[in-house]
This record gives structure tokens, sequence and C-alpha cells, in this order.
């Protein structure tokens, strides 16, 4: 660790001012900062070298290339030839012109909303009925975990086995006499597919982020509020929700970002159809810029969903304010 | 402390990008003059086949060319996989990581159309003993582009009728192959569903999105999915209606086509008819009594239809001479007699049903010459354009609306129309 | 924000106790331990449910692996069978026959740990920094640093692809490697880790600052080993991150002994594009089976890790 520290120190001397003093950084005492090394400004200095990796990583692989998708979506690209010819805003007026997009931004919403809403409420449910102790209560964690740790890809191939028209689910259902729809093949069944695999796969992940906030809520407060006379419901939505409502935050960020990035779900399940009801902005994206090679398209629709994100966002940190409850 | 200083040393790898350069690219290759130095060009071509006696035969054709030329270090098939074989491609050219040579489908009207390929007839027609009018005129016009060829279609292998003659003895069911139509095969295929709930007739890989193997049903009704120039959607002409209403119809009300979301593999023993290439026979295992036939006849009589694979040069190549003489090399009609053991070859020369069937232990001599042989000069390819893969997807979303018992065949039709004229415009 | 933690509690124990729910609920009270009966048949209707519940989580999987082991003709039987009569083990020789599927084993395996290794260093010295030291702009850089967390992948992969390919390392691992180590899964990571370092009592660190420990010494010997849980559970998080991605490698990767296992899992197709659904079963039970078992072994530091880490938003 001391390399790491002397290292720091040295970086210091070379930093805002203070090279004429510092001739020889090594040798120079370490308990003896000059007047301008106060230990406040030592401490930020250190502070600006912790998050450097982190702060870079950042910028050379989010900002920039953001400040290059801005710069090919006015450009169109022939890919075979490398040519990149300025089209100025022409792929922003394609953005009003392709007969597409509205199913594309509508199915893009229904997915995700159903994702984060039944991600969240299945997620508070599961850790609800397991924040208490009984037989097996292990046993249920692990199980409705474990299609996290199971690969995208992998649990995707196998719904999509179990989806078929003649596969093992409407062959169970056919065992109770029931005629299942044939549900990749019809868009409201295609999406609910879709979407409830997504669901089951990452839902562990909140489950566990739930009950560890559960479990962070002091049981004094509960038995005084029995004492009060609370129903159960009442707990939950005066005690239990507002004390995990810094979780439920981070859960629907959490959440919203891995539904807008589905893809293998979509690519691998239903290649975005029937038509396009599953095709969600990712994929359109992917299939825009890698597969119709329209890169410069494929950065303008891409730039499109950040500004919904960064719209999202903005508008969940302004109701925050309403309703976590740790803001005050 | 070690390990975390390395992680550090790691991290500050990706701060500046120009330091990772240093990490496991590849180095690109020098340009090299027409008379390269010898052991200095390595040439790698892509292909879509990953089957090892097939792969086998391409290494033992490159060593042989190898021994009589000393410049050439290595040649190298690199197997890409078959279902995104054109977007690897792609990126690969896109990233500067182009391969010399390459097998190309669908791909090639792209390819062509932004001058990405070299032309080949000239070097072709000079090669001494390559015999250029050996080549069948009907298998090379998809890549011929103003008189000028860019791709040897090394592979022309047409679509024919397999059936599982053992499935439909087990339905009670034989075919009058004197008068071998659609409608007699979806007759059967509707009576085998019914009786042993197997499939009746499978389109192979066609799996409700793949639309373009459904002409080899639709030019038996006369129809084309566009003009021959390719300027203009037919998908709504009166032809492929009735087409595509035969087919809905086997699907929806005789049973004789398995419907969407429902898996029926032929070579499984899922089904009692499949159309597929000729090339395909390889996956016949013998679990089943089969036979093979030419297309069943549509309303408009007899036809053929061709799945056809090319192999070119790349413009992007460095070492462009050089790999258009390999190419002329592994194409001279001693070695394309050795690749039509698993290709149904473009040469006159190598077309009858004796010598095809001398490396081919699933079909006969006879079958061949009736599937193959005789099928090749009047056949038409499966549709091809440039943007394939935004055409394809463009025209199945819209097609999708087909697959539902109450689609109207005509609106949906015209709807596929609607949706690529502006791309075949372009 | 910092020490905005205790109060609220104290808050929250008067807003629902002293609402107006008290008069109507005051005579149930005391029921505080119900009846044996009622409570047994509680218990029966909460495990009906989980049981009823977890049947889409575990079927899937055990269909799986079961299916693995079937002839390729029995998959699609209808009606399903779970198990088979004739179980083969062909399929796993096959997908080891058909990809360099080891070698993409081994891809997967060691870009998960190298991943994971850099975020927890990445992330644990930016989260200690963004919680414990004060200085200029902390915030606006935090900010600046959440955006990673915001923009979606697909935003940046062209852009990336190209400043990649400037760079001569398409087709190589470090796309997969340097992104996700430093970009959104890392940022989420330092967010966690911000998270836990925030609620750490001060006097550690007042009390090692006596002892002559600098900021690095402090974060290395008293932060870090305090904050096993929030590492474990970002480690967790990372570690799948990158063990599931698909978008990059489809979009990085070309060459088949490069390519990772989701990658992978897709490609078991024969030379024609059609699947070969057993093979596909099979490598897909050898890449879930490793990683659950791990997981059944360690799953009680791996709830219970996640649990008890920073991660309360």
């Amino acid at each position: 660790m001391t390399t790491t520290h002397s290292t720091t120190r040295g970086a210091s001397t070379d930093a805002p001012r203070g090279a004429a003093t510092d001739v020889a950084p090594p040798s120079y005492p370490k308990r003896r900062p000059g007047r301008f090394w106060t230990m406040a400004r030592r401490d930020a200095l250190t502070g600006y070298l912790f998050i450097t990796p982190q702060l870079v990583g950042v910028l050379v692989f989010v900002l920039i290339p953001v400040g290059l998708a801005i710069y090919y979506s006015l450009n169109d690209w022939n890919i075979f030839t490398g040519e990149l010819s300025f089209v100025g805003g022409e792929n922003y007026a394609a953005l009003l012109d392709d007969p597409q997009l509205p199913t594309v931004l509508g199915a893009t919403a229904i997915f995700s909303g159903g994702v984060v809403m039944l991600n969240i409420a299945l997620g508070l449910a599961l850790a609800v009925m397991l924040n208490r102790r009984f037989r097996g209560v292990t046993l249920f964690r692990t199980m409705f975990f474990s299609p996290v740790v199971v690969s995208v890809v992998a649990w995707t191939l196998v719904w999509g086995f179990l989806l078929q028209d003649n596969g093992g689910i409407n062959g169970l259902l056919a065992q109770f006499g029931v005629v299942g729809p044939n549900w990749l093949q019809e868009g409201p069944t295609a999406m609910t597919a879709v979407v409830i695999t997504q669901v089951i796969r990452s839902v562990g992940i909140n489950m566990v982020l739930f009950l560890s906030a559960l479990q962070g809520v002091p049981g004094e407060l509960y038995e005084a509020a029995r004492i009060d006379g609370a129903r159960n419901s009442t707990m939950f939505t005066r005690i239990t929700l507002p004390l995990i409502s810094p979780t439920l935050l981070l859960t629907a960020i959490i959440t919203i970002v891995g539904a807008l990035q589905a893809f293998a779900q979509i690519a691998v399940l239903t290649e975005g159809g029937p038509g396009l009801s599953t095709t969600v902005l990712v994929y359109y994206v992917f299939q825009q810029a890698f597969e119709f090679n329209h890169i410069g398209y494929g950065s303008t629709l891409a730039l499109m969903l950040l500004t919904f994100v960064m719209l999202l966002t903005v508008l969940q940190w302004q109701l925050r304010r309403k309703w976590v409850f740790y803001e005050d | 402390m070690n390990t975390a200083t390395k992680l550090v040393s790691l991290a500050a790898l990706a701060t500046s990008i120009a330091v990772a350069t240093a990490g496991c690219g590849a180095s690109p290759e020098a340009p090299v003059a027409t008379t390269a130095p010898p052991n200095s060009v390595e040439l790698r071509m892509t292909v879509w086949t990953s089957n090892e006696d097939q792969l086998a035969l391409f290494d033992t054709i490159a060593e042989e060319y190898k021994a009589d030329h000393p410049e050439i270090k290595s040649i190298t098939f690199e197997s890409l996989p078959f279902p995104d074989y054109n977007t690897t491609l792609t990126t690969q050219i896109a990233g500067g990581n182009s391969p010399d040579l390459a097998w190309m489908g669908d791909l090639s009207r792209d390819l062509i159309a932004s001058d990405a390929l070299v032309p080949l007839t000239d070097r072709l027609t000079e090669t001494k003993g390559w015999d250029y009018d050996d080549l069948l005129g009907s298998v090379t016009s998809e890549f011929t582009a103003d008189d000028e060829l860019y791709a040897y279609p090394f592979s022309n292998s047409p679509f024919a009728l397999y059936v599982n003659e053992s499935l439909l003895a087990a339905a009670g069911q034989s075919l009058d192959t004197s008068d071998l139509t659609w409608d007699q095969v979806s007759a059967v295929g509707s009576a085998v569903n019914a009786a042993t709930g197997k499939g009746g007739f499978v389109i192979r890989d066609f799996n409700y999105s793949s639309w373009n193997t459904l002409a080899t049903v639709w030019t038996g009704w006369g129809a084309s999915a566009w003009n021959k120039d390719g300027t203009k959607c037919t998908f709504d002409s009166d032809e492929m209606v009735d087409a595509f209403q035969f087919l809905h119809d086997a699907i929806y009300v005789d049973a004789s086509m398995p419907g969407p979301g429902t898996t029926a593999d032929f070579f499984a023993g899922d089904s009692a008819f499949t159309i597929a290439q000729v090339s395909r026979a390889a996956l016949l295992d013998g679990s089943f009594e089969y036979d093979v036939y030419p297309l069943p006849d549509g309303p408009e009589g007899e036809y053929s239809v061709l799945g056809q694979a090319g192999v070119g040069v790349l413009e992007s190549s460095a070492h462009v001479q050089e790999a258009t003489d390999f190419l002329a090399f592994l194409t001279n009609p001693e070695n394309a007699a050795k690749l039509a053991q698993f290709f149904p070859p473009p040469r006159k020369s190598l077309l009858t049903g004796e010598k095809l069937a001398e490396n081919n232990t699933k079909l006969t001599a006879d079958q061949l010459e009736a599937v193959v042989i005789d099928q090749l000069p009047d056949a038409v390819t499966l549709p091809n354009h440039t943007s394939p893969a935004e055409i394809s997807q463009k025209a199945k979303t819209a097609l999708d609306a087909m697959w539902t018992p109450d689609a109207d065949v005509k609106a949906v039709l015209s709807s596929v129309c609607t949706a690529i004229d502006p791309l075949l415009a372009t | 924000m910092k020490t905005d933690t205790a109060p609220p509690t104290i808050d929250v124990v008067r807003q629902p106790s002293g609402s107006a729910e008290l008069p109507a609920g005051a005579g149930v009270t005391p029921r505080r331990v119900p009846r044996s009966g009622a409570a047994i048949a509680r218990r029966i209707i909460l495990y009906v449910a989980l049981v009823v519940l977890a049947v889409p989580f575990v079927v899937p999987t055990i269909w799986m692996i079961a299916s693995s082991f079937k002839p390729l003709s029995e998959i699609f039987a209808s009606p399903p069978t779970i198990f088979t009569d004739s179980p083969t083990w062909a399929a796993y020789g096959e997908a080891f026959a058909f990809q360099p599927f080891a070698q993409q084993y081994f891809n997967s395996v060691y870009i998960a740990v190298l991943v994971t290794a850099i975020t927890m260093l990445v992330s644990s010295l930016a989260g200690y920094a963004f919680a414990r030291i004060r200085f200029p702009g902390q915030n606006l850089l935090f900010l600046v640093v959440l955006i990673g967390l915001l923009v979606p992948g697909e935003v940046t992969i062209v852009p990336l692809f190209q400043m990649f390919k400037q760079v001569g390392l398409i087709n190589t691992h470090w796309p997969l490697i340097l992104v996700t180590a430093l970009a959104a899964p890392c940022v989420l990571a330092t967010f966690v880790m911000r998270q836990f370092f925030i609620a750490l009592p001060g006097e550690l660190e007042e009390a090692a600052r006596l002892d002559g420990l600098g900021r690095v010494g402090i974060w290395w010997r008293i932060c870090l080993p305090l904050a096993k849980p929030a590492l474990s559970a970002v480690a967790i998080l990372t570690f799948l991150a990158s063990w599931n991605l698909y978008l990059e490698p489809t979009v990085y990767i070309t060459s088949p002994e490069l390519f990772t296992l989701p990658q992978a899992l897709t490609r078991y197709t024969d030379a024609y594009g059609g699947e070969m659904w057993n093979t596909q079963l099979a490598a897909a039970t050898m890449t879930v089976v490793p990683v659950l078992v791990v997981f059944l072994i360690a799953q009680k530091q791996f709830v219970e890790g996640l649990a008890h880490s920073g991660l309360k938003g």
C-alpha cells in the first residue's frame, strides 16, 4: 500500500502549483506539507485520485461515446466503403417519417412499464412472504433467486421451447383440458411472455434488496404500532413502505435500466415479432445499426432513448422528494 | 497488494485508449506488391460451414496451392456461424478486419453494389485451363453485374421434395409420383397429420420468418417477390395471392402444414414432406425410408428453384492479387470436381448424375439426375436484392399478419409491398 | 444527507402510531399470539402459495437439465415429459465437438473474474472518496459518474465499436473487460459502495487517523474489511453482469474461439442454420449447473450477503 501512497504524494507535487519548491519530491519530508498543502487540500487531492479510475471510465466509455453518437447522428455512413457523409438533421427528420417507430416506442413503453411494475410488486411480495422464520425459508429464497444466476440466453432458450405451440406450457395446459394460446405468435401473448420471462428471471435481485431493507426496519416499530392497534395493511403502508422507500427508488432505477437494455430476451425469444409487437428500442437500434448498417440512424434512435431515460430520471428525482423518505 | 497494484495499472489502461493498443489486436498486414516475397502472404477466407469433411477438403486444396506458391505463408478458412454470417462479415469489413476471400449468399448484391468485390471475369478467362465457357449461364447471373462476374457460384443446390416413406406408409398413404402436384402433397400431408399427428409438409428453414424460402412454393404459381430488375414489389400480384392462399389453407384449413410456433423437423421424422435443398440430404440419418423428387408442380406447371452460394475476393483485402490467384486455383476444373462432392457445381462438364453420385451416399445417380441436373438450367434463384436484411425484416414484419386463421391474404400482401417498395426503389 | 439517517426513524414511529387508526383497532390489539389452528392454516396457505409461485422459477431449469439427456425426437414429445426413458450423453459430446466450448467457457470465466476484481477495486475507491472525503466539486462529479448508470448501453455501443476499431481491439476481449469493469455496472457498484460507506460511523476513521493511518490506509485496512457485505454484493452483481453479457460480445467478437458463453449458446446450429436443440440444451446446462452448484453451496453468503450489504438505497 505504501507504494501507492507515496506515488500519491509524488503526483500531488506535480499538481496545481508548487513546482518551484518541490524539486526533489521523494526526499521531501512526508509529515511537513508546505503552506499550500494543508490537511484539507491533501485530503481533497486523495479524493480526486480515488475517484479518477471511475471518472475516467465514465468519461472514456460513456461520455465520449455519447458525444460521438451525436456526431454520427449527423452523418450517413457507408459501412462497406467506410465513407462518412454529412447529412445534417436528415436522420432526425427520418425519426418523424419512420412508420415503424411509433409501434416500437409503444412496445418499449409496454415492455418496460410491465417489467418494472411486475418486478417491483412481485419482488416486494416475495420479500414480505420470506421475511420471517419458518422451515424451508432459505430453500424458497434460493429457488426464487436461482434464475438470476442462470445465463439470460440459456434461460430464454428454455422458455423459447416451453412457449412453442406444441411446447411444455401448452402441453401442461392440455393436461387440464385447456387449449393454450400460440404464445409467441400473437402480439399480446408474445409481449406477455417476454415480460413475464424477464420478470421471473430478474425478480430475485429485487427480492433480496427488499429483504435487506425489510430487515433494516426495527421490529419495535411494529410492536409499537400493534400495541396502538394498527392493522397489518396499515402497518405496511405507514411503516414498511416509507422506511424502504429508498430501496424502492434504487430498485426502480436498476429495474428500469435493466428493462430498457433487455436485448437477449427479445433477440432469442421473438426476434421482435410477431410484426413489431415485441421490437423494443434496444433491439431496433441493434437492427438499424448492425443488421441494416444504418449507423447514423441507429445513433439517432439511441440518442432519443437517452433523452427519454434522462427525462424519466429527472422526473423520478423530482418525485423522489415527495415519496422517498430519507430526503426529509 | 501486488494484485491490487496490477489492477490499478490495468484500470489505468482504460484511461488512455492508445495504451491499450498494445493489447491483443490483430496487427494489420503490410501491403504487398505484385510479387510478394516468400512467406509473406496470409490469406483468410470466411465460410459458414463447420462440416469437418468440407473444411478438410479446403485445407487440402490450400496445401496443394501453397506447395507451388512460396509467397503464401498460410491460408485459413474461418467458419462463421450461419445464422449471423452476414452481420459478422459486415462487422469484420467495417472493423477493418476484412477477410481476403469470402463465401456469400444474399449479401452479394450489397457487396457488388458498393464495389467491395474484385471483378473476376478477365482474370478467370486468362487463367490457363480454367475454361470459363464451361460455366452454366443460369447459375452465374446472380453474381454478375454489367457482364462482369464478381463471385464464383461454387454451390448451386436446387430445392427438392423429400418424402418420409415410412411415415406415409404408417398413415396408409401413397404418392402418385407420375403427377406430383402441390395439391396432392397437401392432401397427403393432411391425411398423414390426421392419422399420425405428425406434420404434413414443412418448408425447411422458413420457420415463419425467412419468407424468401417460400419462393420454392410461389414460383409454381408464377409469382415472384419483385420484378426482374428489382425495382417494384410484386407481392400483391394475383399469382402471389393464390400462392399464399394455398399456404394459408394448408395451415388453417387442411392442417397439412404445421402452423407457426410448432416445431416439426423432417429429418427427425416429424413430418411427411419437406422442401429443402439437395445438399440437405446429408441430414438423412437412415432412421426412416425416404425418397426425393423435384418440386411438385404448381398451377403453372413444372418449375425449379435454386439456392446459391458464391465465393469472391474482397477489394479491402491487403492481397487482392494473391487472393484472386488462389480463387482461380480453388475453382479450376480439377478442384471444382473435388468440391462437387459437397456442392453442386456450376460447370457443365461436371453436371452428370454419375459424377455427382460418386461421392453422395444418400442419393442415387438417378435421383441426382432428376433433382439436380435436370433442374439447374431453368432454375430461378431465391429472391436476392441489395439491403437484404432490411427488406427481409420489413417484409417479415408485414407478413406476420398472414399467420392467423382469419388473415386477409390480399391485404397482408399489399402491406408487404407498402413496406418494401421504398427499399426497392432506391 | 449523511447525518439524516437517524432522525427519520423517530419520525416514523410517531407518524403511523399517532394516526387515526388508534381507536378503531384498539380493541383487537392484544391478540399478538394467534390461535394455533389459525396459525397452521395461515402457514399452509403460505406454503402452497410459495410452492405454486416457485414452479415457473424452478421448472425451466429442471426441464433444461433433464431434456439435455433426451434424444432429439423426444424433446418436443407431446404430451411433454420431464424425464426420459433412454438418457444419452451424446449431446454433451457434440457440444464440445461443434465449437471450442471449453475455450469459450474459460473465456467467460476469466473475463467475469477479471471484471469483478477491477470493479471491486475501482468502485470501493470511488465509493469511499464520494462518501468520506470532502473535495470541491464532489456532488457535481458524483452526478457525472451517475450519468454512467443512466446512459443505456445501446447508445454507446456504436461509437465504442468505432473507438475500439480505431485502436485495433475489435475481436479481442478488451472491450468486454474494460467497458463492463469501468462503465455502467461499475457505476452501480460505486453507488452501492458509497451508500455503504456513508453509513459507517465516523469515529472509526478518527481513531485510525490518530494511529497515523493515511487515507489509503484507512480505506484498505479499516473500511474495506468492514465493507465485506457490500463488496460481496458488488461482486455478485458485477460477476452476473459480465457473465450474462450478450449484445457486446455479439458486436465485438467474431471468432468462435473468442466467444463467450451466452454468445456461444446461440450458435449450436447445423451448417444451414437449423438449430441443434439437444446440443443447445446440453451446452446451456453446462453453463448453468456449475453456477447453480456454487450458488447452492454459498447461498447463505449469497443471499444474506446481499441482504446485509449497504444496498438500502
